[in-house]
C-alpha cells in the first residue's frame, strides 16, 4: 500500500521533472539575455578595455558615474526624460480614456468595430514608418515644407522650419504617442467598460440621466481603478524614455537635442559613437537602479490599491 | 419558430429604434470625435500611399495631393528589381517566421510550466521570469554579449534572439492555459497519457486562440524590428527592412543600394516612400483577419495576469 504511494509520488515527480524540460528553452534564454548581462553591469565600475574582457579589465570605483554627473549632459537628459514621459502618460491616458467613452456610445455594432480597429492599428506601426509619416508631414521632398507648412501657408500663418527648432518637439512627440498607443488604451479601457454591470446604467436612466451624464457620472469613475493601474505602471517606467520612437524620429539630428535627447537615446549615441563601454554602462546602471525602485514601489502600490484588476 | 424569432427580433429592434429616435447630442459628439480620431490616425498612411504613386518632381513642386498625379510606379520598379530590396526583405521574412516560430516555442513552454502549478517548481519559474520585467542589465551589456562573447555580429540570430521570450506574453499564456478545464487533463491522465503528450496532444491544440494572440505580437514585433537590428548589423545586404528605411531617413549614401547605376535622377523622396509602403503591407493586408486575435489578447492581459 505505502509503496504504491511512494510508486505513484515518484512517478509524479519524474512526470514533473519531464515537464520542466519544456521550460528549459525559457529558462536559458532568461540566463543568457537577461541575468547574465545583469552581471555584465560590472563594467559600470570598471575601465573597460576591449582586449582584456569584462572581467579583466582595471576597477576604476565610481569614476565613470562622476564623469557622467559632472557632464553638463546630465541634468538635460534626466529632464528630458521625466518630462518627456509625463506629458505621455498624461496625454495618453486622457485619450484612451476619452475614446473608449465615445466608442462605448456607438450603436452600430460593425461601425463601432471598424472605429476600434482603426484607431488600433497605429499600434502595429514600426517607429520606423512612423518617423517617414512625420517626415511627410513636416518636411517635404526637396526642401519643399510638407504637408502641414503647406497647410499652415494656407491660411496664412507663418511657415516653421520644424527639423531646426527644438521647442515644439515636445509636443509634437506627445501627438505621436497619443496616435500611436490612443486606440491601443482604448481597447482596455472599452473592456473595463464593458465589465461594469447593467443595472446601474439602467438604475441612471430610470433617474432620468442623459447619456452625457451616465458617461461622465457613472462610467468615468468606474474607469478610475484601471486608470489607476497604468498610472502606477507607467509612473514606474518613467526612467525609461521610449527609444525606439525618439531614436527613429531625431535620430543624430542634433538640433533637436536640447528638448528630445533621453536617457536611452544618450546611451546608445555615447555606445555607438564614442565607444565609452564603462561611462555608458554606468549610466545604464543608474537607470536601471532608479528605474528597478520605481517599479517596484508602483507594483506594490498597486497591489495595495486594486487585488483584482492586477495587470502584471 | 425561425420567423418567430425573426419577427419578435424585429419587434424589439422597432422598439428600440423608437426609444432612441433622436440620438442624444453626446452620442452625435462621440460618433464625430471617433471619426475625426479614425481620419487622423488614416491620413498619414494614405499620403505616404499616394506619395509613393507620385512622380518626384511633382512632389517636390505641389506638395501632396489625394489622388496621385501624375501616376508613376517607379519606385516600385526600383524597389523589384533591386537585389538590396529584396534581400531586406527576405531578411525581415526569415528573421519573423523563425523567430515568431522559436520564441513561441519556448513561451509555450514555459508558460505551461508555470501554468500547472508545480509544487517547487511553477513559483520559482513565475518569479525567474518576472524579475526581468523589473531589472535589466541595459544596452552595454547585451552589447558586449551578443558581439564578444556569442558572435553574433551580422547574423539574423542576433535579432532574433535578444528578443525571443518576452515576460508578458509568458503571462498572458499563463493565464490562458490555467483556464483550460482540468478534467479534461486529468481524463487523458487515467487514459495513460504522458505529461509530454498531454501537453502536445490536448494543451497545445486547446489553446489554438491564445497561440494565435501571442504568435501576432511576437511577429509584429519581429517584423518591426530595426534597433537589435542597428545595433548588430553592419552589412547592408543583410539588413532587414526597417532597418534599411532608416537608413533612408538619415540619408546615407544610397548609391550602393540603388540597382542600376543611376540613369538619371533616382527618385530618392518617391522611393522612401514605396519602401515604407512595402513594409507596412504585409501588417496591412493580415491586420483585417488578426485584429480580433489582438483585441482579445490585451484585453485578456488587462484584466487577468
Amino acid at each position: 500500500m505505502s509503496d504504491r504511494t511512494r510508486d505513484r509520488r515518484r512517478a509524479t515527480l519524474r512526470g514533473n521533472l519531464w515537464l520542466a524540460v519544456l521550460a528549459l528553452p525559457a529558462v536559458a534564454f532568461f540566463l543568457v539575455f537577461s541575468y547574465a548581462p545583469m552581471a555584465g553591469l560590472v563594467v559600470a565600475f570598471k575601465e573597460f578595455d576591449i582586449s582584456k574582457g569584462i572581467f579583466g579589465s582595471a576597477w576604476n570605483g565610481l569614476d565613470n558615474f562622476r564623469y557622467f554627473f559632472s557632464s553638463g549632459d546630465a541634468q538635460r537628459i534626466l529632464v528630458n526624460t521625466l518630462l518627456l514621459n509625463v506629458l505621455f502618460l498624461a496625454a495618453t491616458l486622457a485619450a484612451g480614456v476619452t475614446l473608449a467613452i465615445m466608442l462605448n456610445e456607438l450603436r452600430g455594432r460593425y461601425f463601432k468595430r471598424v472605429a476600434q480597429s482603426t484607431i488600433f492599428f497605429p499600434y502595429f506601426v514600426s517607429p520606423v514608418v512612423i518617423a517617414i509619416m512625420l517626415q511627410v508631414l513636416l518636411s517635404g521632398p526637396a526642401g519643399s515644407g510638407g504637408a502641414v507648412n503647406d497647410a499652415l501657408a494656407g491660411f496664412g500663418l507663418p511657415t516653421v522650419s520644424w527639423y531646426t527648432e527644438p521647442g515644439p518637439w515636445p509636443w509634437i512627440l506627445t501627438v505621436v504617442k497619443v496616435w500611436q498607443l490612443g486606440g491601443y488604451l482604448s481597447v482596455i479601457f472599452l473592456a473595463a467598460i464593458t465589465s461594469i454591470p447593467e443595472d446601474v446604467y439602467e438604475a441612471g436612466q430610470i433617474d432620468g440621466a442623459s447619456r452625457a451624464q451616465m458617461a461622465l457620472r457613472i462610467t468615468l469613475p468606474l474607469l478610475k481603478p484601471t486608470a489607476a493601474v497604468l498610472l502606477v505602471l507607467g509612473v514606474g517606467r518613467i526612467f525609461y524614455g521610449d527609444f525606439g520612437t525618439i531614436y527613429a524620429i531625431v535620430g543624430d539630428n542634433g538640433t533637436l537635442f536640447p528638448t528630445t535627447d533621453v536617457i536611452d537615446t544618450y546611451v546608445f549615441r555615447s555606445l555607438r559613437q564614442i565607444g565609452d563601454f564603462g561611462t555608458t554602462a554606468a549610466i545604464g546602471l543608474f537607470q536601471s537602479v532608479v528605474g528597478f525602485v520605481l517599479v517596484a514601489t508602483a507594483v506594490l502600490i498597486q497591489r495595495k490599491y486594486s487585488k483584482e484588476t492586477s495587470l502584471l | 419558430m425561425t420567423t418567430a424569432l425573426t419577427s419578435s427580433l424585429a419587434k424589439t429592434s422597432a422598439r428600440t429604434a423608437t426609444r432612441r429616435r433622436r440620438p442624444e447630442a453626446f452620442t452625435v459628439f462621440s460618433v464625430i470625435g471617433v471619426t475625426a480620431f479614425m481620419i487622423v490616425c488614416l491620413v498619414p498612411f494614405w499620403m505616404i500611399v499616394s506619395g509613393s504613386f507620385t512622380d518626384e518632381q511633382t512632389l517636390a513642386t505641389t506638395g501632396y495631393s489625394v489622388v496621385p498625379r501624375p501616376f508613376s510606379t517607379a519606385a516600385y520598379d526600383l524597389i523589384f528589381t533591386g537585389p538590396t530590396l529584396l534581400s531586406a526583405y527576405a531578411a525581415s521574412v526569415f528573421i519573423t517566421l523563425v523567430g515568431t516560430a522559436l520564441a513561441l516555442a519556448c513561451t509555450s513552454g514555459l508558460s505551461w510550466v508555470i501554468a500547472r502549478r508545480l509544487p517547487y517548481i511553477s513559483r520559482p519559474l513565475s518569479v525567474f521570469a518576472y524579475i526581468p520585467m523589473l531589472f535589466s542589465g541595459g544596452l552595454v551589456p547585451l552589447y558586449l554579449l551578443v558581439t564578444q562573447y556569442l558572435k553574433l555580429q551580422n547574423s539574423y540570430f542576433a535579432v532574433i534572439l535578444p528578443l525571443l521570450v518576452a515576460p508578458f506574453l509568458v503571462f498572458i499564456q499563463v493565464s490562458a492555459f490555467r483556464q483550460l478545464p482540468e478534467e479534461i487533463l486529468d481524463s487523458a491522465r487515467v487514459d495513460g497519457a504522458g505529461e509530454m503528450q498531454i501537453f502536445f496532444r490536448i494543451g497545445l491544440p486547446l489553446s489554438k486562440p491564445i497561440l494565435a494572440v501571442v504568435g501576432l505580437f511576437y511577429a509584429v514585433h519581429y517584423w518591426n524590428e530595426w534597433f537589435t537590428a542597428l545595433l548588430f548589423m553592419s552589412d547592408i545586404h543583410k539588413y532587414p527592412l526597417p532597418l534599411l528605411l532608416q537608413n533612408l531617413i538619415s540619408n546615407v549614401s544610397f548609391s550602393q543600394m540603388l540597382p542600376t547605376a543611376a540613369e538619371q535622377s533616382t527618385p530618392v523622396y518617391q522611393l522612401r516612400l514605396a519602401l515604407t509602403v512595402v513594409t507596412i503591407g504585409p501588417i496591412l493586408l493580415a491586420y483585417p483577419f488578426a485584429q480580433r486575435y489582438f483585441v482579445k489578447g490585451i484585453t485578456l492581459g488587462a484584466t487577468k495576469g
